[in-house]
């Protein structure tokens, strides 16, 4: 299912670079949807920004193609001894585009940057508590309680060169106008930011100081945002763009179908999933039953999830693309129970069943609501499920909403029954506990995605002591006691794991990452 | 003529204040913008936060005001999105929308009036029907189907032709140009035959119905008695009297065309202001739409106050009653 193609390494790419004034010149032309809203790697904590700046900007850590961690301007870290918190050793001999070097003291710069009121990416730091520079190559990270997970967590904090930012009055991310940062960059990553026009092109070149080896022989990579996927795939057709990613689920068969071209598929780490208004004291939007709400009572979630049919949803509205889940995050994520892999089975019998005990023999009828621009397919997704549901008894008035009105909605209560995508920031089952399982609490930045407020005692106990346990059997044992919490409660109904779905010219070789992060390094025109 | 012109002026802004006032009390239902600007992990205060700092929490009025306030004085505000100056998006995206739209509408005169003369004076001919027909589905189909079937013609399947994008353009101070290279023709032929076709459509029936109206005119008529030679009783004596309500209708047509370029735009992803205004729907970003709005309503106003002169300057029976 999963199909990896691997870069051919450090050689293949020097040669191609030696050459780059001759025949080699590979200028690859690639789209997506989404164009980088900004080039100021901490101004706004979303994937296509991270994604894009992470060619141009480097962080102390990066992440491979499976998603593990391997150094990048830290060549070593170990845990601090005698205290809480971890010490990274930095990368010496690297230097910036524009030629500064690379030292601990843009690592101070950075983290302030990053950790200050006017950035989106502080949450990464909210376990900080110091930040000490040891010496010009060594640096250490102080926590406010054992954090076995730090490194992970802050792959995606990208190192700027404090020179630069001050030279060009950028020391903090822009909030209202933009700042010099916004539209050009220095980093130390393998391209440099050659132009940028944004919403319609944006030029990398490769920097020729650049520490690593292993990268492809792309010697000018043009990026353009196409919003419209007819568009995306004509342009991918005539030949104007070597690469696109997504195509929409329809379109596979059609490229795979056409000669010198082909479909890259795998999994993503987004675990698509159905939530509850668990405090809600009402069905909102119920015809028969009113002043109480039917999804408080555990059996009522079960039978939701013996409901549905998440085999035909993946063979019918996903053509084949899923893999089903049962948990917050899916096989190979860190943290994912061995010990509870099952699914509730597909048995409208036993869901009846459970109505009738719940006290509801009849079903009765809710709302759904539904994004229709955010997922795959959510829309379809979610008329399928319903019509499921109305097998039972089920009556799901569904509503879809545009992804830009949906989060304002659900945080104001507004459905009985909502559908929801998760993908692990971390790549670890600790953040969607966190996110998800807590109970809300702002104060504590807990649950802030918990919007139906699902609440238990024992999961809020062993969040924290899963956050700061070194050792890992003892945590995934405790993470193994939420999963059997949600499963037990039907906290969520997950259904099905997301697929990504790229498409390339026969002739580029390129690795797809499960985060949906394009790494222009991994690729290589034949 | 000067008081004409006062008078209209003055309608004119307010009917840009009302489109400002109306666009600026429907962008509650757009969406949320904080929740497209932040990312997941964003704490509940900070987006708080963020939500006091751009004013999303202060009354509407005074929401309002302060837009109307600052545009007033030149600024046209930052965007949500990319936090450039709107003023400047905007100005950057002007030149694309107004060479497409130009070009669209010339494709839709050059084309349609020729046409709409033709089959009014061969009304019962094989071709005329075949051309009216031909412009029913014209006329039927989708803007946007017809960009797919155009694209997947000749870019993907010919492949003469590229499928998105605006390139080989010159730059002229600020304006970049697609209109001084072959290469920039290339990229502005689909786009512009696509926005065309609705116009083309309309030209051509619009001319075809005045030009047989006219024909059954009694000045017509008489001409024809007095034995005029055709060539010169349709050019000389019927063409002209078609032509006034035809010009007043396709200059009103060209606000239309730069307002609904935004379909054609993003099925070529031509980088325009339709363009703009979508993504900028996407995400919420209010700065970018509200001056987008007051933009058009700006062209609609131009565009009709120019209207207003040139139907005074072609019939002399309105200058009669303004001075008078």
């Amino acid at each position: 299912m999963r199909i990896q193609r691997h870069f051919r390494p450090a050689l293949c790419a020097t040669m191609a670079l030696g050459m780059a004034g001759t025949a080699a010149a590979e200028t690859f032309r690639w789209a997506s949807v989404t164009d980088p809203q900004t080039m100021d790697p901490h101004a706004v904590n979303a994937a296509p920004v991270t994604s894009f700046l992470n060619n141009v900007y480097e962080g102390l850590v990066r992440r491979d193609g499976d998603l593990a961690i391997e150094p990048s301007l830290a060549t070593a870290w170990e845990p601090l001894e005698g205290e809480d918190g971890w010490r990274f050793t930095l990368r010496e001999g690297v230097t910036y585009h524009d030629g500064a070097e690379f030292t601990a003291e843009d690592v101070r710069f950075s983290y302030e940057r990053a950790a200050s009121e006017e950035s989106d990416v502080r949450s990464w730091f909210a376990p900080v508590t110091e930040f000490r520079v040891v010496d010009d190559y060594t640096v250490e990270f102080v926590t406010d309680g054992p954090n076995p997970l730090f490194p992970e967590s802050i792959a995606n904090f990208l190192i700027m060169d404090s020179g630069w930012a001050e030279t060009n009055g950028a020391e903090r991310p822009s909030r209202d106008a933009e700042n010099f940062a916004t539209r050009n960059a220095n980093g130390t990553g393998p391209y440099v930011l050659a132009s940028r026009d944004p919403g319609v092109e944006t030029r990398l070149t490769p920097f020729d100081g650049w520490w690593g080896e292993d990268r492809g022989n792309v010697t000018e990579g043009i990026f353009t945002p196409i919003g419209n996927p007819s568009t995306g795939l004509a342009a991918l057709l005539s030949g104007e763009i070597d690469f696109i990613e997504p195509i929409p689920i329809q379109d596979v068969a059609r490229v795979e179908n056409q000669d010198g071209f082909k479909v890259i598929q795998g999994l993503e780490t987004r675990v698509i999933m159905f939530g509850f208004g668990h405090d809600h004291e009402a069905l909102l939007y119920s015809d028969d039953v009113s002043g109480e709400n039917p999804f408080t009572d555990p059996q009522v979630r079960l039978a939701v999830a013996h409901a549905i049919d998440v085999d035909t949803i993946n063979r019918v509205v996903m053509r084949g693309t899923v893999e089903p889940a049962g948990q917050l995050v899916p096989e190979g994520i860190s943290g994912y129970s061995e010990a509870h892999a099952g699914r509730p089975a597909y048995d409208p019998e036993q869901a009846r069943a459970l109505l009738a005990e719940a006290g509801y023999p009849e079903g009765f009828s809710f709302g759904l609501k539904c994004t229709n621009d955010r997922y795959i397919n959510d829309e379809a997704v979610c008329r399928a499920a319903a019509s499921m549901l109305a097998e039972v008894g089920l009556d799901a008035e569904l509503t879809t909403v545009p992804v830009r009105n949906y989060w304002e909605q659900l945080r104001a209560d507004d459905y009985d029954m909502y559908l929801l995508g998760w993908s692990p920031g971390t790549f670890d089952h600790e953040h969607p506990i966190r996110f998800l399982m807590h109970t809300q609490d702002d104060e504590a930045k807990l649950g802030s995605w918990n919007f139906g407020n699902f609440s238990n005692d024992r999961v809020d106990e062993l969040l924290p002591m899963i956050q700061n346990e070194l050792d890992p059997q003892a945590r995934q044992e405790m993470i193994d006691e939420v999963v059997a919490i949600m499963q037990e409660e039907t906290a969520y109904v997950p259904l099905y794991t997301e697929p990504l779905i790229w498409a390339a010219k026969e002739n580029v070789d390129l690795t797809q990452r499960a985060d949906n992060f394009f790494m222009l390094r991994w690729v290589t025109v034949e | 003529m000067a008081w004409f012109l006062i008078k209209r002026l003055a309608q004119s802004v307010l009917v840009m204040v009302a489109v400002a006032f109306l666009a600026f009390s429907l962008f509650r239902f757009v969406g949320d913008p904080v929740s497209q600007m932040t990312g997941v992990e964003t704490s509940v205060e900070d987006r708080e936060r963020l939500r006091e700092e751009l004013g999303l929490n202060d009354p509407f009025a005074l929401q309002f005001l302060r837009f109307t306030g600052d545009l007033l004085q030149g600024d046209f505000g930052y965007s949500y999105r990319t936090r450039q100056p709107v003023g400047e998006m905007i100005l950057d995206r002007l030149p694309a929308t107004i060479e497409l739209g130009v070009v669209a509408l010339l494709i839709s005169l050059v084309v349609g009036i020729p046409a709409g003369i033709y089959t009014a004076l061969r009304p019962k001919g094989v071709t005329s029907q075949s051309v009216l027909l031909l412009t029913l589905v014209g006329v039927s189909i989708p803007t946007f189907v017809i960009g797919i079937m155009l694209i997947f013609t000749f870019g993907v399947w010919l492949n003469w032709l590229p499928t998105f994008g605006r390139g080989g353009t010159v730059e002229i101070g600020w304006w970049e140009s697609s209109l001084l290279r072959p290469e920039g023709w290339r990229f502005l032929i689909l786009p512009a035959l696509t926005l065309g076709v609705y116009q083309l459509t309309l030209t051509m029936r619009l001319v075809r119905a005045e030009m047989m109206e006219v024909m059954r005119s009694d000045h017509i008529r008489f001409a024809t008695a007095r034995g005029v030679p055709w060539r010169r009783l349709h050019f000389r004596h019927a063409l002209p009297n078609t032509m006034i309500p035809v010009i007043t209708i396709i200059g009103l047509q060209f606000g239309g065309v730069i307002a609904f370029s935004i379909v054609t735009e993003s099925v070529f992803q031509w980088p325009g202001m339709g363009l703009l205004f979508l993504e900028s729907i996407r995400f919420v970003d209010i700065p970018v739409m509200s001056v987008y709005l007051v933009v058009i309503a700006f062209f609609f106003v131009v565009v009709n106050l120019a209207v207003d002169l040139l139907y005074v300057a072609i019939d002399p029976r309105l200058r009669v009653r303004e001075a008078a």
